[in-house]
C-alpha cells in the first residue's frame, strides 16, 4: 500500500534518513522503531510531505506521492498525528474534529458559496461518532487547549481519523501515557485494524509496538537494519547492538 | 462654570464624534491583526490599500455618476481585488521563511500605491460622496452628525459580518486552524495557499468598505490620509494585541475617541504625539494587548 524507495533526506551534511526502502501492506500494522535521532519522525514527515524529500520515492497505492503538498496526501488517503500534540488548542473539540471532517468535502467542489461560507449550525451534529470515539462526547464544547495530555492524545487520533484516511501515521501516540492508558491505545488501534485501516506506528513504547504490530522495521542513523515479525526483532542481534550497544542510546 | 459646562459638553461631544470614528480605526487593524494571525507577517500595505479602493470607486464614480450606495460597494470590491493582487505580489511568490522579505515587499507596495495615486490625481484631494451629511441628530446640548451615525452603523455591519464568518462559517474555522497550527492545518487537508489567499480578499474587502467609510466621513481622498491611516491602523493592532480581533475592534474605538478628546483639549497639531503618548502607555503595562495579562506577571 505504502511503498518507500531508496528515500534519503538530508539535512545540511546529516543524513536523517539515508536510503531507506520500506513496504507497509494493506491493513497491517507496521512498526517502525530505533534510537531517538535514528530518523523515524523525519520518515513521517517525508511521507504526509511535511519535509521536502532528498532523494527517493514514495509510493501509495502506486501513485507517486513523492512531492505532494501535505493536504494532497491527505486527500490521497494518509492522515496522521504528531509526536508533540498540534491541536488547534483555540478551537472547541468539535470544531478541531469538523476542520478535518470537512477539508476533503472542499475538494469535491460543492459551489464556491456552500465550500466556504456554509454555516456550522449541523456542523457539531456531524462529529457525534468522532467524539464517542474519542471518549470526549461530554467536552465537545470545551477549547482544545484546556483538555488533560490523555483527552488531547484521543483527540489527536480522532481528528486524524475525521477525514476518513486509509492509513494513519502515528508519531509515538504513546508517548507520556500511563500503563492503563496504553492498554486503551492498543485497544483502540485494534480497533482500528479491524476497520481496515492500515497504520505505520512510530513508538519508543515496547509493550505496545511488540504487543500490536504485525511487523516492524528498525532504523539506526537513517538506515534500516532489520525488519520482521515482533519475534524476529526481538532476537536480532543488529537491533540488541543499537539500542544497548556502542551508541549507548538505550532508551526503549 | 459656565464655560466649564460648555467645554464639558464638547469634550463630550468630541469623545462621541471619535467613537463614532473609530469604527473606521478599528476595521483597518482588524485587517493588519488578520493577516498577521493567518500569516505571522505585517502586511504595511494594508491601509494604503483600502484608501486606494476608495479612490478606485472615485474613478469609476468619474465615468458615470453614481449613487453613493453604489460607490461604497466599488470600493468593498476594488479592496477584495487589491487584497488578492497584494497577496500574489507580496506574499505567495516571496520565500516566507525570511522575515524581513514579505515585511519590505509590502513597503514597497505601500509605496507604489501612494505613488500612483499621487500621480493620477495630481495630489489633489478628491471629494467623495456621503450619505446623511446634512442631518444632525439631538440630543439636549449634543448632536450626532447623520455622515457619522451612518460611517458607524456600515461599519459596525462590516464588522458584525467578519466576526460571523469567522467564528461561524467553514472558511473562518479553517483560517483560524491554519493561523493556530499551519502544519497540523495542512494535514487535516487545508490548502494553506488557498486559505491565505482568501484571508486577504476578505480582509480586503473589509479595509474596502473602511476606505470608503473614511472618504465618506472625511468628505474628500487624500494622499494624505495613507501614512496617519497605516499608522493609526498598527497602533491599534498592538494596542489590541497582535492577532486579537475584539482586541482591534475595541482599541480601533478606543484611538478614535482618545484622538478626538485631545484634539479638542490641545489642538489637531498636538493630539497625535497623545495617541503615541497612550501607545506606549500600553506597550509599558500591556506589551501583550488590550485583553492579555498586565505586564511582569504570568
Amino acid at each position: 500500500m505504502l511503498e518507500l524507495k531508496s528515500l534519503s533526506k538530508h539535512f545540511g551534511g546529516v543524513r536523517a534518513v539515508d536510503g531507506l526502502g520500506l513496504e507497509v501492506r494493506e491493513g497491517e500494522i507496521f512498526g517502525l522503531i530505533g534510537p531517538n535521532g535514528s530518523g523515524k519522525s523525519t520518515t513521517v514527515n517525508l511521507i504526509c510531505g511535511v519535509f521536502p524529500v532528498t532523494a527517493g520515492e514514495i509510493r501509495f497505492e502506486g501513485r507517486d506521492i513523492t512531492h505532494a503538498q501535505p493536504h494532497v496526501c491527505l486527500a490521497a488517503g494518509i492522515a496522521r498525528t504528531f509526536q508533540n500534540i498540534r491541536l488547534f488548542g483555540h478551537l472547541s473539540v468539535w470544531q478541531n474534529l469538523w476542520v478535518a471532517q470537512n477539508a476533503l468535502a472542499d475538494r469535491k467542489s460543492a459551489g464556491f458559496v456552500k465550500r466556504w461560507f456554509s454555516g456550522s449550525a449541523r456542523a457539531r451534529d456531524e462529529t457525534g461518532a468522532l467524539l464517542e470515539f474519542a471518549g470526549l462526547a461530554a467536552k465537545a464544547d470545551d477549547l482544545a487547549g484546556n483538555l488533560s495530555f490523555g483527552e488531547q492524545r484521543r483527540l489527536e487520533l480522532a481528528r486524524a481519523l475525521a477525514a476518513k484516511p486509509k492509513m494513519l501515521l502515528l508519531d509515538e501516540p504513546a508517548a507520556g501515557m500511563n500503563m492503563e492508558e496504553v492498554g486503551q491505545l492498543r485497544e483502540r488501534l485494534g480497533a482500528l485494524r479491524e476497520d481496515g485501516k492500515t497504520i505505520l506506528l512510530v513508538e519508543h513504547v515496547m509493550e505496545l509496538v511488540m504487543g500490536v504490530t504485525d511487523r516492524i522495521a528498525v532504523l539506526n542513523f537513517g538506515q534500516k537494519i532489520a525488519e520482521g515479525t515482533p519475534d524476529e526483532i526481538q532476537n536480532d542481534p543488529l537491533v540488541r547492538e543499537a539500542y544497548l550497544g556502542t551508541s549507548g542510546q538505550g532508551d526503549a | 462654570m459656565e464655560d466649564f459646562l460648555f467645554d464639558l459638553i464638547d469634550l463630550v461631544q468630541s469623545i462621541a464624534d471619535g467613537l463614532l470614528f473609530g469604527t473606521t480605526y478599528a476595521m483597518i487593524g482588524i485587517g493588519f491583526t488578520l493577516i498577521f494571525g493567518v500569516m505571522d507577517k505585517l502586511n504595511m500595505s494594508y491601509a494604503a490599500a483600502a484608501i486606494a479602493g476608495a479612490y478606485a470607486s472615485v474613478a469609476a464614480f468619474a465615468l458615470v455618476p453614481l449613487p453613493a450606495p453604489v460607490v461604497f460597494f466599488v470600493a468593498a470590491v476594488a479592496g477584495g481585488v487589491f487584497g488578492y493582487v497584494i497577496y500574489l505580489l507580496c506574499f505567495r511568490f516571496i520565500p516566507l521563511a525570511s522575515p524581513l522579505a514579505t515585511l519590505m515587499a509590502t513597503v514597497g507596495m505601500l509605496l507604489l500605491i501612494d505613488e500612483i495615486v499621487v500621480h493620477e490625481t495630481d495630489g489633489m484631494p478628491q471629494p467623495y460622496p456621503a450619505l446623511f451629511d446634512d442631518v444632525m441628530i439631538e440630543f439636549g446640548p449634543f448632536g450626532l452628525r447623520g455622515d457619522l451615525m451612518f460611517v458607524f452603523l456600515v461599519s459596525v455591519v462590516a464588522m458584525g459580518l467578519l466576526l460571523y464568518l469567522i467564528y461561524r462559517t467553514r472558511l473562518g474555522i479553517a483560517t483560524r486552524a491554519v493561523s493556530q497550527q499551519p502544519v497540523a492545518a495542512q494535514l487535516c487537508g487545508i490548502g494553506l495557499e488557498r486559505t491565505n489567499a482568501m484571508t486577504f480578499v476578505i480582509t480586503g474587502v473589509l479595509g474596502g468598505v473602511a476606505g470608503a467609510m473614511i472618504g465618506a466621513a472625511v468628505g474628500v481622498l487624500s494622499p494624505l490620509l495613507t501614512l496617519p491611516f497605516t499608522v493609526k491602523g498598527l497602533i491599534v493592532t498592538v494596542i489590541g494585541g497582535l492577532g486579537s480581533i475584539p482586541g482591534a475592534i475595541v482599541a480601533g474605538l478606543l484611538v478614535g475617541a482618545f484622538e478626538n478628546a485631545f484634539q479638542f483639549l490641545r489642538g489637531v497639531t498636538e493630539r497625535d504625539m497623545y495617541v503615541m503618548l497612550l501607545l506606549f502607555v500600553f506597550l509599558f503595562l500591556r506589551p501583550g494587548g488590550i485583553f492579555s495579562r498586565p505586564a511582569g506577571r504570568d
